[in-house]
């Protein structure tokens, strides 16, 4: 790969992504959950399968994890299964096993990578390897570095510093797990990064640690002199949708911010709600010993709160485990996709001085000089990209947040038919005649 | 009907003692005939003794709440709040109801009545009036008096306690508690006439006896236990409801915030704008809605406070009967000693110590005619004594007869209202619970479509 420009470079050019055909595009124009009507222009398979846990067609099962057989649930994985088109898609990775290993300097987690494909890129047509939270960081380095003019999808944080939350609790494995998974996914579903020689290496390598030390950059063409710009360079002015998509993105990440704030306190005061309904439930028993015809239904009335606690927990574990986590994913991916849109700036900056610089020279020359052409190049690439980027982000964006407050809406619903079951079936005993003692 | 040891009490129980049978709590009170050998009445409500009914119906209700300033007994300028107590007498016939006495009464008046009642009937177990002060407040609920939804459930409460005495089928056939349905002045005076205060026993002789009494009937000794776990399993409910109600007030109200970032959010997006912004007003309606949701609960703990309170009336009734044993044995142990002492004076020998004794052997013996004198006292004292104690052992069989009576009818009645409570509370939860599906589900839907 040394040198040459990776392969099936799309958005090199000044053609938009719209012309081209899409390596992952399904052929018809069905939206994705919920039926919508709105066709969008570059249909993309791009989903994000972290929440829910889908059976994948190539028989790839991410680790278990069990979500409560309600109805509303079932039929979202249903839906959502049916949205697959395995014709279309050639490359399927998952993450899933953690295990932990022990070792004298540190104990750490490896997540196993299963990567199925018929791409050519690939000797093998599956592959697995192990991989720790490290190795994902690397990769993400190395994809910035390599594709600087493209959105990178976050990384789960690196450090955990709210609480003393244990590294190796299963909760924790579990949603850094489903957040890993849905990073490699994300990757998978980009029609350039998927391609990138890194993440191939990631995928295949059996001993990731010798590649990683050759510390050779592998930089594609335009990679390679963007990381060659430095700073100081002045704006002038800045295209109204490059600065649209700045305030955007502003405004968005405050916003989720909020929302993760607001998600936090509410958790919070359940917590407290469920700390004195576990007092509450008990009481009722310890009236119950007193009473002779009214021990029993009152001891159904605590058994009854006792169900209507632990549905409460479930819901708040579930909270915890599966909605922040995505919110805090968006407010990194916000923060990179600012700094991407700062590079953009710095190279146009860079184009729009060296334009200067040759107009006061006032050398009267038949055609641009090269360097200033490349710069050119440069700028209209980046934009490219960008905006092709962009727009895969929305719609991802849009997925990702319709399925997460769906998400959120059951849980809710589900804790409040459990405590509805709980009260329901406890209205009988309430209601039945006492035999004459 | 039986010779109580003083006129004044013959006065205020003229009818005999059992139960008529009424034993249901139903709101409709059966009011019968006046009591035998009262004194003249006042507000001659002819319909209730004209033709000798047992089953004219009347119906009571609290239903209005006032607030009124006056001077109190020091001068001194207060606002109090008064109710309007209304009594329809429901003719037979056509189901009809009507209006027959309205009046004003305030807190303290009821609270008259009340001991007045403890007082006249120890071994009926009295019911409550509801709280003087707001307590097991959860914090939005107001403590304050004046506050108008506190002044509301008294209304109840107030309302819930002449009903239960007037389905009573005893209280409610007495005559201070007819007076104060429908003689609005001068009721007060009335009442202190009868001298009940004279009748109250002191509370350290009550707390004397619980302490000393020997041989209690072991129902009461176990019904008293009984009260005070109640007392304290009732209490510690109602604090750990009232804190359970706030925190579930707080996850409601933090939704709302939600509504409002929603909103915020929605003016962003393009295609998620609309989704988002309808499922910020579901959001809305779900935070507001906790609030009718906590005020139906009140109405679960005031339910479970009426029982709190009954627990006291009910230890009061053992309370009395440990007085009364105690003050048996006091005087079995009394005439025993006296005849001890006759026994002496008139064989010579003594046996036990006593301080004519001793002054006997100072000071010598006495004259055979002074003892003669005291012997004579003595026996009169004896046989004054066995009556007494006759008439004691009586009294104490029938206060616990009737006593236990009434128990069972407030066990059944406990036991049904209580029922009925929990079913209602139930019910309130079930209700809850389906409204926050229907919440859910309309965001849902909203999510949907974004």
């Amino acid at each position: 790969m040394a040198g040459g420009p990776p392969k099936a470079l799309l958005s090199s050019g000044p053609h938009s992504l719209r012309d081209m055909p899409h390596p992952l595009a399904v052929s018809s124009s069905e939206e994705a959950v919920g039926g919508d009507s709105t066709p969008s222009p570059d249909l993309l398979v791009a989903r994000s399968f972290g929440d829910k846990d889908l059976i994948l067609p190539n028989g790839g099962t991410p680790a278990g994890t069990s979500s409560p057989a309600s109805s509303s649930s079932l039929l979202n994985r249903l839906q959502l299964d049916d949205e697959i088109d395995g014709e279309t898609r050639d490359l399927f990775v998952t993450v899933d096993d953690p295990k932990k290993h022990v070792c004298t300097m540190e104990t750490y987690i490896t997540y196993r990578i299963t990567t199925k494909s018929t791409r050519v890129e690939f000797d093998l047509p599956e592959y697995s390897v192990r991989r720790r939270y490290q190795d994902f960081d690397w990769l993400r380095s190395k994809l910035e570095e390599s594709q600087p003019t493209h959105l990178i999808p976050p990384l789960p944080e690196k450090f955990v510093v709210k609480g003393v939350v244990d590294r190796f609790s299963e909760e924790f494995v579990e949603t850094r797990r489903k957040a890993l998974d849905k990073f490699l996914k994300r990757i998978t579903d980009h029609p350039v990064l998927s391609f990138n020689e890194h993440f191939n290496v990631f995928l295949t390598a059996k001993d990731l640690n010798a590649y990683r030390k050759q510390g050779i950059a592998l930089l594609t063409r335009v990679g390679e002199s963007v990381k060659h710009v430095t700073g100081g360079y002045k704006l002038r002015s800045r295209p109204l949708e490059f600065a649209a998509i700045g305030e955007y993105l502003d405004t968005f990440a405050l916003k989720l911010g909020t929302i993760d704030r607001i998600a936090q306190r509410i958790i919070k005061e359940e917590i407290e709600y469920l700390v004195e309904l576990r007092e509450y439930g008990p009481v009722y028993s310890t009236w119950s010993a007193l009473e002779g015809e009214l021990a029993e239904p009152l001891e159904g009335v605590s058994a009854c709160i006792g169900n209507c606690s632990t549905a409460l927990e479930e819901l708040t574990d579930d909270m915890t485990e599966d909605f922040l986590p995505v919110l805090r994913e968006y407010i990194l991916y916000s923060d990179s996709m600012k700094s991407v849109l700062k590079k953009r700036d710095q190279v146009q900056a860079e184009y729009e001085a060296k334009l200067e610089a040759m107009a006061l020279r006032k050398e009267d020359r038949p055609k641009v000089p090269a360097d200033v052409e490349k710069c050119q190049d440069r700028v209209e690439c980046f934009n490219a990209d960008l905006k092709a980027d962009m727009e895969r982000w929305q719609n991802n964006k849009r997925q990702d947040f319709r399925q997460l407050l769906m998400g959120l809406a059951d849980k809710n619903i589900q804790y409040y038919e459990k405590c509805l079951m709980a009260w329901e079936s406890i209205i009988p005993l309430l209601q039945e005649k006492q035999e004459a003692k | 009907m039986e010779q109580a040891s003083s006129d004044l009490e013959g006065q205020l129980q003229p009818a005999p003692l059992e139960p008529l049978g009424y034993a249901d709590g139903e709101l409709e009170a059966a009011v019968g005939e006046k009591a035998e050998g009262a004194q003249e009445e006042s507000s001659g409500l002819d319909t209730m003794t004209e033709n000798n009914f047992w089953l004219k119906k009347i119906e009571i209700s609290v239903s209005e709440a006032e607030k009124r300033t006056g001077r109190n007994a020091v001068n001194m300028q207060e606002t109090y709040t008064a109710y309007l107590i209304e009594t329809r007498s429901v003719e037979h016939a056509d189901g009809q109801s009507v209006l027959t006495d309205s009046l004003w009464r305030r807190y303290s008046e009821f609270e008259l009545l009340r001991n007045y009642l403890l007082v006249c009937y120890p071994h009926i177990v009295v019911p409550p009036l509801p709280e003087k002060r707001a307590e097991f407040v959860w914090h939005k609920l107001s403590a304050d008096n004046m506050d108008p939804d506190f002044v509301e459930r008294r209304r109840i409460g107030l309302e819930n306690f002449l009903l239960r005495v007037a389905s009573h089928p005893t209280l409610c056939r007495d005559k201070i508690f007819y007076l104060f349905l429908t003689q609005e002045g001068n009721w007060k005076e009335t009442v202190n006439e009868t001298g009940f205060q004279l009748k109250a026993d002191s509370r350290l002789k009550a707390l004397n006896a619980t302490f000393r009494v020997k041989n209690p009937d072991k129902r009461f000794t176990e019904l008293k236990h009984y009260s005070d776990e109640l007392q304290s399993v009732i209490s510690h409910l109602l604090r750990v409801r009232a804190r359970v109600a706030d925190r579930l007030y707080g996850v409601y109200k933090v939704h709302g915030n939600y509504g409002r970032v929603f909103s915020e959010w929605s003016a962003i997006e393009k295609e998620m704008g609309d989704g988002l912004q309808s499922a910020g007003h579901h959001m809305d309606v779900y935070a507001s809605s906790i609030d009718d949701i906590l005020e139906d609960e009140e109405h679960y703990a005031d339910q479970l406070k009426e029982y709190l309170f009954y627990a006291e009336a009910l230890r009061a009734v053992c309370r009395k009967h440990e007085l009364m044993q105690y003050d048996l044995e006091m005087a079995v142990q009394d005439l025993a000693s006296k005849k001890q002492q006759c026994e002496e004076l008139a064989t010579g020998t003594v046996r036990t110590f006593s301080l004519k004794g001793m002054t006997t052997k100072l000071f010598g013996q006495e004259a055979p005619e002074q003892r003669e004198a005291r012997i004579k006292v003595l026996e009169e004292q004896i046989s004054e004594g066995e009556q007494q104690l006759k008439s004691k052992n009586l009294e104490g069989r029938e206060f616990v007869k009737n006593a236990w009576a009434d128990i069972e009818r407030f066990k059944e009645q406990k036991n049904h209202d209580l029922k009925e409570a929990l079913i209602s509370y139930a019910v309130m939860q079930i209700s809850m619970c389906k409204k926050g599906i229907q919440v859910w589900t309309n965001a849902k839907e909203c999510f949907s479509k974004m």
